[in-house]
């Protein structure tokens, strides 16, 4: 919508053009500022952000930095499928498949996201048919020195040894088709 | 041998006693005042940017800190100086390099001088020996603080001028005829002041306020002259290159005559225009506020109306100090916020401002306080 302020192009009048009693008039605006930013610090909306954050609002708080979940055998929950890679709307995430001998056969050799154009949107989340890479981990990326270093050196970059981890205290989840059969393997092989 | 070393000693200290004593007493009094004043004016740089970030809503600095401590941005002045120490001394390759190099050096001495005048108490009496409480005191001391306050604006001149820089050059000239100007509207907004006090001493100046309108106004300058300060606090404001007259630094888009100069020959500047506001702060509480004078505190004690305590003359001597001190804090920080307040003049109405507004004003309060006065 647009506003119209209409600008008051008046002469001044005599007391006006005197100056002084103007001034006295700048003071009291400026004072009355000073003096309640001096006696009330906290009304200062500043916020000094690595001590102080803002809450994130709604949903967006739930979507966190990624990690990679990983199976009770200790290989991840990945079939390196490349569904998230292709759905990544911003391409950041970059995957090169490996093979294994186990029953599960594919697995992700290379696994990287480049946070630094990671748009959050949550998208490789929806897209993954095993449960595999979620965003839950609750740290807020941002703030680096070097976007192409990794990310434990000041950077924003995120490899396979950063990204495959399951949260402190979390089992190895037993969900997905492909993670039942290498589960089953895993069993079969502690059992026998 | 001792023998002789000790008596050619005694022998100069009988000889020579009152002028050891004197050079004793002014490097002290030199010491003492002239590091109060740099103390002071490096809090006036952390004063100016938390002043003004509370005045437009902001927190302002407070991250410089000592194992963690910050102290509401106490370090900042030690930072900044670190830093500008630092960084890298750049001289131009066409500039004049004698005249680069004393142009920060001839504002900074200048200035630094003129505090010299400047009485900061009355006297102490110390076992006898008075200590006046003023580094020079002659009967000329106003002449000689205005005739030498002037001589600071070669240094932006000279300054702009060796920078060999067309910015630099414009931002001299501009600086040249705006200090110029209001130089002579310092020099006759404080005629009247000499005229009432009929001294041309600092000193008696600041002891002649000491009296009270029916014992109950303190008779100090603003009361008498209101115009006149009003005209000197302009004068200076706009002499010392602050916001309402600063087209010459124009810090925000022109920059001025020191564009070509980094480091500390940059900081020398800045500071000389920090001192140089706690100078006119000192001037104006000399002329306009009572100097060091305690309201209704006299030689003798406390005296109110028919009221009178008598107090110990050591203690009245730190309190006028005191309160001098605390004067120019306040006046400093008053200063500080017509910055902040006052948008800047065009360059022509600067000097329009000053040559048909303020001098005829000012030369009508010189005929009207003669006047009162033949009355």
């Amino acid at each position: 919508m647009i506003r119209i302020k209409k600008v008051d192009n008046r002469e001044l009048n005599i007391l006006e053009k005197i100056y002084i009693i103007e001034i006295f008039k700048g003071f009291m605006v400026t004072f009355k500022h000073l003096f309640r930013n001096l006696f009330h610090p906290s009304k200062i909306i500043t916020i000094s952000y690595p001590e102080e954050r803002i809450p994130i609002e709604g949903n967006a708080g739930k979507r966190t930095m990624h990690r990679i979940k990983i199976r009770a055998d200790g290989t991840p929950k990945c079939v390196a499928c490349m569904l998230c890679a292709t759905i990544c709307p911003a391409k950041c995430i970059h995957i090169e498949a490996g093979e294994s001998d186990k029953k599960i056969e594919k697995y992700p050799e290379i696994f990287d996201i480049d946070i630094s154009r990671c748009i959050m949107c949550g998208l490789c989340v929806e897209a993954c048919p095993e449960d595999a890479i979620a965003m839950d981990t609750g740290v807020i990326p941002g703030g680096a020195y070097d976007r192409y270093k990794n990310i434990k050196r000041d950077g924003l970059y995120m490899t396979k040894e950063e990204l495959f981890r399951n949260l402190i205290g979390e089992s190895p989840s037993r969900k997905g088709a492909a993670n039942r059969l290498a589960n089953e393997e895993f069993d079969l092989e502690k059992n026998k | 041998m001792m023998d002789s070393v000790y008596g050619f000693i005694s022998n100069i200290w009988l000889n020579y006693k009152y002028q050891l004593l004197f050079s004793a007493e002014t490097f002290l009094k030199v010491f003492i005042f002239i590091n109060g004043i740099m103390a002071l004016t490096a809090l006036l740089t952390l004063g100016e940017r938390k002043i003004s970030a509370l005045m437009q809503d902001r927190v302002g600095p407070n991250r410089a800190s000592i194992f963690g401590f910050a102290f509401w941005g106490l370090f900042h002045p030690i930072a900044d100086g670190i830093k500008l120490l630092t960084k890298e001394d750049f001289v131009g390759d066409r500039v004049n390099k004698f005249l680069f190099t004393i142009a920060p050096i001839i504002g900074m001495t200048a200035i630094l001088t003129c505090f010299a005048f400047i009485p900061f108490g009355n006297y102490i009496d110390l076992f006898g020996y008075k200590i006046k409480l003023q580094i020079v005191d002659i009967d000329s001391s106003i002449f000689l603080l205005l005739a030498i306050s002037s001589m600071a604006i070669y240094s932006p001149f000279l300054g702009g001028y060796s920078s060999a820089n067309n910015f630099a050059i414009l931002g001299a000239i501009r600086a040249a005829a705006q200090m110029i100007s209001y130089e002579i509207v310092i020099g006759i907004s404080l005629i009247p002041m000499i005229m009432i006090y009929s001294s041309g001493s600092l000193q008696d100046i600041a002891l002649k306020q000491g009296d009270l309108f029916m014992g109950l106004i303190p008779k100090w300058g603003i009361f008498l002259q209101p115009l006149s300060f009003l005209i000197f606090l302009t004068a200076a404001t706009a002499e010392n290159k602050r916001t309402p007259f600063d087209v010459v630094e124009g810090e925000s888009e022109i920059i001025g005559f020191f564009i070509e100069y980094s480091s500390m020959r940059f900081a020398a500047f800045m500071f000389t225009e920090y001192v140089e506001l706690v100078l006119i702060s000192m001037i104006a509480i000399t002329f306009f506020f009572g100097g060091w004078q305690v309201p209704f505190v006299n030689e003798a004690g406390i005296s109110i109306l028919n009221l009178a305590i008598p107090l110990n003359h050591i203690l009245i001597s730190l309190m006028q100090m005191a309160i001098f001190a605390f004067k120019v804090a306040v006046f400093s920080a008053l200063l500080l916020t017509i910055r902040w307040t006052l948008p800047r003049f065009r360059f022509d109405q600067i000097m329009s401002f000053c040559w048909q507004f303020l001098l005829p004003i000012a030369l009508f309060n010189v005929l009207l306080t003669a006047l009162f006065l033949m009355r």
